[in-house]
């Protein structure tokens, strides 16, 4: 298990109501189920997040596998995907 | 299909500020047909009357401002309109498109179109009310700020005014409408040089359409699709623009510290996230917009205008400020001065560094934010050292240095999108007619990590896309549409399932799509189908009666792109004005990465392939085929 910092941002954030969180996790999908207790909790009007949903980034790089492990201190940004010039 | 053509008023009114006087100018439905209208329909207006030595603050430069066909026909997101006239700030032709009330009231008084030439030689109010036209006194607004400027103008009708920085003739002077800025280019310093202060029109004309039925099944068909992509249901209207801060960070797009870096290390207190959680008070719009994008902020106890990505991006991670309460006072003084934010940052970032290098003692530093409200009022009003930041990034590197690190192209400051991160992006501000704008570019960042998530780091497919891009975003300009509406065309699942196997798949080959989409570019006709996603053609056929097919608004977009660049070559741009400092084309965004670079040649020359053009200039062949006369300046060339 990878003690990390996840951070939410976009519209993933306003909906979910949640900034960021420290959590515990193996791979980056547990991230999912976690945010998804708490969404069920705090907002449960919305839909409940998946990895596909999200652009991931562990570090500022971009990771396109659920399966991936994260280590300790790893900062996670999950980012619904935005647009407008 | 219909012979005349509906949809629009029909007429286009010419004003001779010199005698005072109207007009009538000829448009007939076959220039329609060439044209569509707004844009396109200026840069064809424009063309016909500009002469190689032509400037912007001459007596003769034509002010084009221009509706499309969709304007006031109850579509969603149909009230832009656009100004086109010869730029003070890059001395080619620049276009400026605004969603305030002008458009649709310029065509409630029965006009597509308005062509100002001359000058007054007092301050004028321009007034038009269906028929007539009066050139009323303005020496009472003359010295207003926008807003007081508006407050003094009749209520219902719909205005474009001046602030101080136009009346000043600030290079990069905008005309505003409303809150709403027709920003770029210094369009409302040429209105201050012609002695414009104000125009407005009111009318109760209403256009006809060939299909009335069928066009109210298209908009509300267009309303539940915009309400329902990602983008523009759900993210623009919760985030606005300013959205992007956060994945451009992410994807090393953020102009930071005069586009030396992507990144942002205090990119969390300027994002669209600060900004919707702790700043909104409520969304805005412009007329006829179901996206509401706007924000509305709070400056000193008053609801304001809030800024755009651009303006959190350029007054934020480019001048090293991370203080956003900051920002959003300056851009309700840089909207009452009547300024490009976004020329203006870019001025101020190349001015911090011309500082940091010991090249030009402005006392303007990067993090030093202090006094810039000052600074922007010495601009407005050309006092001091804003005289010479009101001249914009180009003019300072030719009287300081600084060349290599003067981000502007064509001599227009670069929106906050900085290319080493996104290639594409960084051909389309080379290859744009206007100049270093982001939407004249194609915004093929769109596809490049905002939005869609293709390789942004390889030219692979780029020209190709760029050009595609470039020539769809012209026509639906062109239709009076605004440009998000073009976002829907993207089915939701690429978007919204940014890891499923399919959108991977799909992504990873689009930068090999480049030879389909070639051929689409270069055989526009190939195209005569139209795609359920874009309803743009079909309600251009139930407006216009003209059968309007995908072809078509390539066609059109082509033409637009075209006709601009051969005014451009007439004005005097010649081979090699397609080009970024050397910053951006040389110098490794990250030290690490080979690929962090703009490799423009290599995508210019699949570019000017693909548009038919040798070193940036339209060949004969192709000016043959888009029946445009081929000017002095081309036929000297041999090309
Ligand atoms: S989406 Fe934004 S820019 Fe477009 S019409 Fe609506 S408010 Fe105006």
């Amino acid at each position: 298990m990878a003690k990390v910092t996840v951070k939410l941002f976009g519209v993933m954030r306003l909906d979910s109501k949640i900034s960021g969180a420290q959590i515990e996790i193996e791979r980056i999908s547990d991230i999912f189920n976690v945010l998804n207790e708490n969404i069920k909790s705090e907002a449960p009007q919305e839909k409940l997040l998946s990895f596909n949903d999200a652009v991931v980034f562990v570090n500022g790089e971009r990771c396109k596998k659920k399966s991936f492990k994260p280590s300790n201190g790893d900062e996670i940004w999950l980012m619904s995907p935005s647009s407008g010039g | 299909m219909n012979e005349k053509l509906l949809g629009y008023a029909g007429r286009v009114l010419k004003i001779d500020l010199t005698r005072k006087t109207f007009e009538d100018f000829p448009w007939t439905d076959s220039d329609r047909r060439r044209t569509l209208g707004g844009k396109i329909m200026a840069a064809d207006i424009l063309h016909s009357h500009i002469t190689p030595d032509m400037k912007a603050f001459d007596e003769d430069n034509w002010l084009v401002i221009s509706t499309g066909p969709l304007t006031g026909c109850a579509c969603p997101n149909t009230s832009r309109f656009n100004i086109s006239t010869i730029s003070p700030l890059t001395n080619i032709v620049t276009s400026s498109n605004c969603g305030g009330d002008f458009g649709l009231s310029l065509k409630k008084a029965g006009f597509d179109a308005l062509i100002i030439t001359g000058r007054s030689e007092n301050p004028v109010h321009i007034e038009i009310l269906e028929d007539d036209v009066s050139f009323n006194d303005a020496s009472q607004l003359w010295g207003m700020k926008v807003s007081e400027a508006q407050e003094k103008l009749q209520k219902r009708h719909g205005k474009l005014v001046i602030g101080p920085a136009g009346e000043n003739k600030v290079l990069y002077a905008a005309v505003f409408s409303g809150e709403r800025a027709a920003g770029r280019g210094g369009v409302g310093a040429v209105f201050g040089d012609k002695n414009i202060k104000a125009v407005t029109a009111f009318g109760s004309k209403n256009a006809e359409v060939y299909d009335r039925e069928n066009l109210k099944k298209i908009n509300k068909k267009w309303v539940e699709q915009l309400r329902a992509n990602p983008l523009t249901g759900r993210q623009l209207p919760k985030l606005g623009t300013a959205a992007l801060i956060s994945p451009m960070q992410a994807h090393h797009i953020l102009a930071t510290k005069n586009f030396s870096a992507g990144r942002f290390d205090d990119f969390e207190k300027i994002s669209g996230e600060e900004l919707a959680q702790n700043h909104l008070i409520k969304n805005a719009a412009c007329t006829t917009c179901v996206i509401r994008c706007g924000r509305v902020v709070q400056v000193d106890g008053k609801a304001v205008k809030g800024p755009e990505l651009e303006t959190l991006g350029l007054l934020g991670a480019n001048i090293m400020n991370d203080d956003i309460e900051l920002i959003l006072k300056w851009n309700y003084e840089l909207d009452e001065l009547g300024m490009d934010t976004i020329s203006t940052a870019g001025s101020i970032a190349f001015a911090m560094e011309l500082d940091e290098k010991g090249l030009w003692d402005s006392g303007l530093k990067f993090g030093k934010t202090d006094n810039l409200s000052d600074v922007f009022n010495d601009i407005a009003y050309r006092r001091g050292i804003g005289d010479i930041l009101a001249d914009g990034t180009k003019r300072m590197s030719d009287k300081f240095g600084g060349a290599e690190f003067a981000i502007h192209a064509k001599g227009m400051e670069l929106a906050a999108y900085e290319p080493r991160g996104a290639v594409g992006q960084g051909l389309g501000y080379a290859t744009a007619n206007r100049g270093g704008c982001h939407l004249n570019a194609g915004y093929l960042v769109v596809a490049e990590g905002l939005g869609l998530d293709v390789d942004a780091l390889t030219p692979h497919g780029k020209a190709a896309l760029a050009i595609m891009f470039q020539n769809l975003m012209e026509c639906i300009s062109a239709a009076g549409s605004c440009l998000f509406t073009s976002y829907a065309v993207f089915p939701s699942f690429l978007i919204d399932k940014p890891n499923s196997f399919l959108t991977k798949a799909i992504l990873a080959c689009f930068p090999y799509f480049g030879p389909v989409v070639n051929l689409l570019n270069k055989h526009t006709g190939i195209a005569k189908i139209n795609i359920p996603l874009l309803l743009h053609p079909y309600a251009l056929t139930f407006a216009t009666g003209m059968k309007v097919t995908m072809a078509d608004l390539l066609k059109w977009g082509d033409y637009g792109y075209n006709i601009e660049r051969v005014s451009n070559i007439i004005l005097g741009q010649g081979k090699g004005a397609d080009t970024l400092p050397k910053r951006l084309l040389d110098e490794k965004q990250i030290e690490s990465n080979e690929k962090t670079k703009v490799p423009l040649d290599k995508m210019k020359n699949t570019y000017y392939r693909a548009r038919g053009w040798k070193n940036g200039i339209p060949t004969i062949k192709k000016l043959n085929k888009l029946k445009i006369e081929i000017p002095e300046a081309i036929k000297a060339l041999n090309l």
